[in-house]
């Protein structure tokens, strides 16, 4: 198995931990991935703000830059939904189709392909999740409140397993942060708002610990927790579990 | 201007929009509790859209097969191209009549057609019979939501407006008295009104029946005390059978408000003896949404408002900072079909989230297609320059890891040096607004990952913990 | 004006439509098509389920229910006021029970099918301050799909009704008898 590691870029400049968390836990559960150090970026930005066009050549250099593994595992789920969604633009060459099919979040990876639900170690503190909505309602990684009362994921599943931690019960289980890319500067004022109605809901129902699989949605709402000065520490799930996990 | 712009107004007032927010996500946990409760609902949502689809697939020839039996029940037939032909239609058989009172329950298309405020020029009077849009034609506000049209008012602004207009005690503000005070008001126009008009839900080829779900009665009371009744429908209301209408009434008021079906589901098939009825069928735009293959779906919509009470920036911004008759992520799709310069920002208005799509009972893509609309905006420069061109420079500097690798280490150094004032100026950072900036570590991934022992590039074999 | 516009409009709807697409079979689902879930649900949404032994029983069990009702109105029994299709809305306005009898209950949303053949006149049932619908409780069906297969037509005018006429249009607060009737009794034989 060939697993290269995505590294989105604002997770490179601004995240290094949680991509070393990423790249750790990976060789914890038996793969050893690896970076190709051409990547960038996977176009998103671009693309949701209307130039797609301006982003096909991000499209191809990603698609050249990951052609020749098997996987390629991000800590970011809406890169991912990115990759496999709107990559269509591109003509679909076996290189497009193989790179859209092995792009995985991190979570996804480490449910569907290595097949882990639990694992050992303990975190003991309560412990909020945010379901990224490009991961649960894109990717399919947890069940969505429109429709079923049943509460399950994979990142549920995998941080319930967890000795001693104790997963908080939000008033909305699933509503979005209001991040959206650069929704969160054109649209400043409903994302800041959305964000602080997000960890309110944390802060009600106890949440020490924030969590969740894509990194930009937590990016924002540690912007808010910081600037709230609110006791409540935001981390990647791949920081916890990679800190668990021996 | 733009929705972000309308959005910040509405979002001065803090209280009002967290009690906006909780009202609208109140009718959106309704709806969940209906939806759970119904154990083949996704297959509903499948077939609702199948037939919707099937519908449009055949539209030209459903369309001929519902004015043949709409005829053939006695029916007149009327078809308006557009907004200003739908008006004049409807204001020439109420002229024709004689008629100067007219009773209108709700219908989003004379909304759309503007008719209230053209058949005033043409001074007749048409009294709004919905509750909701009773209030606001007497604030003289458009509806700021499809379903709940004076969502956007708390109760002690009904009472100020029914003080002014129906003579309600100062400071009444309890909803059962000011409804009870609209409901003596509203009998007695239902009983002076002469034409009727009402919108259509669902349209039936097979009968030439049009079906109006209310849970007020106002279309039933308005439309059999009347001589004439005009219903208005898009031609996108057709469905095939009878039987279709199974899915659908299913469907609609669960997604709408929680409710198992609206209190009535009324068919109108052919007038009442010695009365008269007129269907007329309106474009408006819509064959030509119909000729976009991106954005034809947006077609299917049967105007419940689930995605209006799902959205957390409808939630937050109100139906009136989308300034368009259809709010919310349906509305940002059907608006830029109409006019894409006006509406430019709407579908930008969106985190792309995604609940939209999946409460849409029949099942339109509306989060692809609002990143559909903004590709078409872009290709049409409707996007703003500073945008455009920040995203061209982008894309250059993200196909290619050098220049990638140096803007990074620069912007990451600024951050770090620059002071807090200066990287947190609101004129300067809208991120800043209500967040912290990340805070900038030493060095990146990239140049941890290049002093770490490399690996050599092979195929490994996972190993699970036990 | 209208001529021209239609087959403008024929005309873009042929040009612009998709290729042609299935009409899906809508299938039965099944469900509970019982007295006990007809009666949760109507109840629920503000309606009132009464039950009697045989029809004959109508015209005590209503005096029970609406002992004040002086303008009654009914095919069933002899009202207080004759109403047929030329009643003028002054008499209709001043009715205070409707009684009319019910074709179809549908127990999945408590709603009961009325067409026009049993309403005396199209206004009757909204116009009504209060209005009973008399059901067979063997025409109780579990869902619209199979009230819609037991339907032969429409007719004219028809409706599902289910329970009273009701508004939450001012700040969602639930307010039973907007414009039609104040209360719906569904009485069961």
């Amino acid at each position: 198995m060939k697993v290269a590691l995505f590294v989105p870029c604002y997770i490179d400049q601004f995240y290094p931990q949680v991509g070393i968390a990423t790249l750790q836990l990976l060789e914890k559960l038996g793969v050893q991935a690896h970076f190709p150090a051409q990547q960038t970026c996977c176009g998103q930005p671009l693309a949701n703000s209307g130039c797609e066009r301006d982003a096909l050549p991000i499209y191809k250099h990603f698609v050249q830059t990951f052609s020749d593994y098997d996987y390629v595992v991000a800590p970011s789920g809406s890169c991912v939904y990115h990759v496999r969604k709107h990559f269509d633009k591109l003509e679909q060459t076996a290189d497009v189709q193989h790179v859209r099919g092995a792009a995985y979040d991190l979570i996804d990876f480490i449910s569907t392909v290595l097949k882990v639900e639990t694992l050992p170690g303990a975190f003991p503190h309560k412990v909020g999740l945010h379901l990224s909505c490009h991961g649960q309602r894109g990717l399919h990684q947890a069940n969505e409140s429109e429709m079923t009362p049943v509460r399950d994921g994979q990142l549920h599943r995998l941080m319930a397993s967890l000795d001693g931690i104790e997963l908080t019960q939000l008033n909305r289980n699933d509503e979005c942060c209001g991040f959206g890319g650069t929704f969160c500067v054109s649209e400043a004022g409903i994302s800041a708002r959305m964000g602080q109605d997000r960890v309110a809901d944390h802060v009600l129902n106890g949440t020490q610990v924030l969590t969740g699989s894509d990194m930009s949605c937590l990016m924002h709402l540690e912007g808010i927790v910081r600037r709230a000065q609110l006791p409540i520490r935001v981390m990647h799930a791949a920081e916890i579990l990679n800190g668990v996990v021996t | 201007m733009s929705h972000a712009i309308r959005a910040d107004k509405f979002l001065l007032d803090a209280d009002r929009t967290t009690w906006h927010d909780e009202t609208l996500w109140f009718v959106r946990e309704k709806r969940d509790r209906a939806v759970y409760a119904v154990p083949e609902f996704q297959e509903l949502r499948e077939l609702a859209s199948g037939i919707k689809n099937h519908t449009l697939s055949r539209l030209d020839l459903y369309l001929r097969e519902f004015e043949s039996a709409a005829q053939a029940n006695g029916v007149y037939v009327h078809w308006a191209a557009d907004a200003a032909e739908h008006n004049a239609i409807i204001l020439d058989i109420i002229q024709k009549e004689g008629a100067t009172r007219i009773v209108k329950s709700k219908s989003m298309l004379t909304e759309e057609c503007h008719l209230n405020p053209f058949l005033i020029k043409h001074g007749i009077e048409v009294v709004d019979t919905d509750l909701g849009e009773r209030i606001i034609q007497f604030r003289d506000e458009p509806p700021s939501h499809i379903v709940l049209p004076a969502i956007h008012l708390k109760k002690e602004d009904v009472g100020d407006t029914f003080h002014t207009h129906l003579g309600t005690d100062k400071g009444e503000s309890d909803p059962q008295r000011l409804t009870e005070a609209a409901r003596q008001h509203l009998r007695a126009k239902f009983i002076a009104g002469e034409v009727a008009i009402s919108g259509v839900n669902f349209a039936i080829a097979e009968t030439g029946a049009v079906v109006v779900c209310t849970n007020e009665g106002n279309a039933d009371l308005g439309v059999n005390l009347a001589r004439v009744h005009i219903a208005a429908m898009g031609i996108e209301k057709i469905i095939p059978r009878l039987s279709d209408l199974g899915v659908f009434t299913r469907l609609l008021a669960r997604s709408a408000t929680g409710q198992p079906v609206t209190t009535y589901t009324s068919h109108f098939t052919k007038p009442a003896p010695g009365k008269a009825m007129h269907i007329v069928i309106v474009d408006n735009g819509r064959t030509q949404q119909l000729g976009r293959p991106d954005f034809r779906a947006s077609l299917k919509c049967i105007r419940c408002g689930a995605c209006m009470n799902t959205c957390p920036v409808y939630r937050r911004s109100g139906g009136h900072s989308y300034d368009f008759t259809v709010p919310g992520p349906i509305g940002a799709i059907l608006s830029p079909n109409i006019d894409m310069k006006k509406h430019a920002s709407l579908p930008f208005a969106s985190t792309l989230c995604g609940s939209c799509t999946d409460v849409c009972p029949v099942k339109i893509d509306i989060h692809t297609q609002l990143y559909k609309w903004r590709q078409v905006l872009g290709e049409a420069n409707e996007i703003p320059a500073s945008k455009k061109w920040s995203m061209k420079f982008m894309g250059r500097v993200l196909a290619s890891t050098r220049v990638y690798g140096l803007g990074g280490q620069f912007a990451r150094k600024a951050l770090r040096l620059l002071p807090h004032g200066l990287t947190h100026a609101p004129s300067m950072n809208a991120w800043a607004v209500a967040r912290e900036l990340p805070e900038a570590p030493k060095q990146s991934f990239r140049e941890w990952y290049a002093k770490q022992p490399q690996p050599a590039v092979q195929p490994t074999q996972p190993q699970i913990p036990a | 004006m209208s001529t021209a516009s239609r087959e403008r409009i024929l005309a873009a709807a042929k040009a612009n439509k998709p290729e042609e697409l299935p009409l899906p079979t809508v299938p039965d689902f099944g469900g509970e098509a019982t007295i006990e879930r007809f009666t949760t649900v109507l109840t629920g949404i503000g309606g009132t389920v009464v039950r009697m032994a045989a029809l004959d029983e109508l015209e005590e069990t209503l005096q029970q229910l609406f002992p004040e009702a002086r303008n009654t109105s009914s095919p069933l029994f002899r009202g207080t006021v004759p109403v047929n299709s030329q009643t003028p809305t002054g008499i209709l306005a001043e009715i205070d029970l409707a009684v009319l009898p019910g074709e179809i209950g549908v127990a999945e949303n408590g709603a009961v099918w009325l067409p026009e053949a049993n309403m005396l006149h199209r206004a009757l049932p909204t116009i009504t301050q209060h209005l009973a619908l008399v059901l067979d409780h063997r025409r109780i069906v579990a869902t619209m799909h199979q009230a819609y297969a037991q339907l032969p037509h429409t007719g004219g005018y028809g409706k599902f009704v289910a329970g009273p006429s009701k508004t939450a249009d001012i700040e969602q607060s639930l307010v039973i008898g907007a414009h039609g009737a104040r209360s719906l009794v569904v009485v069961l034989y």
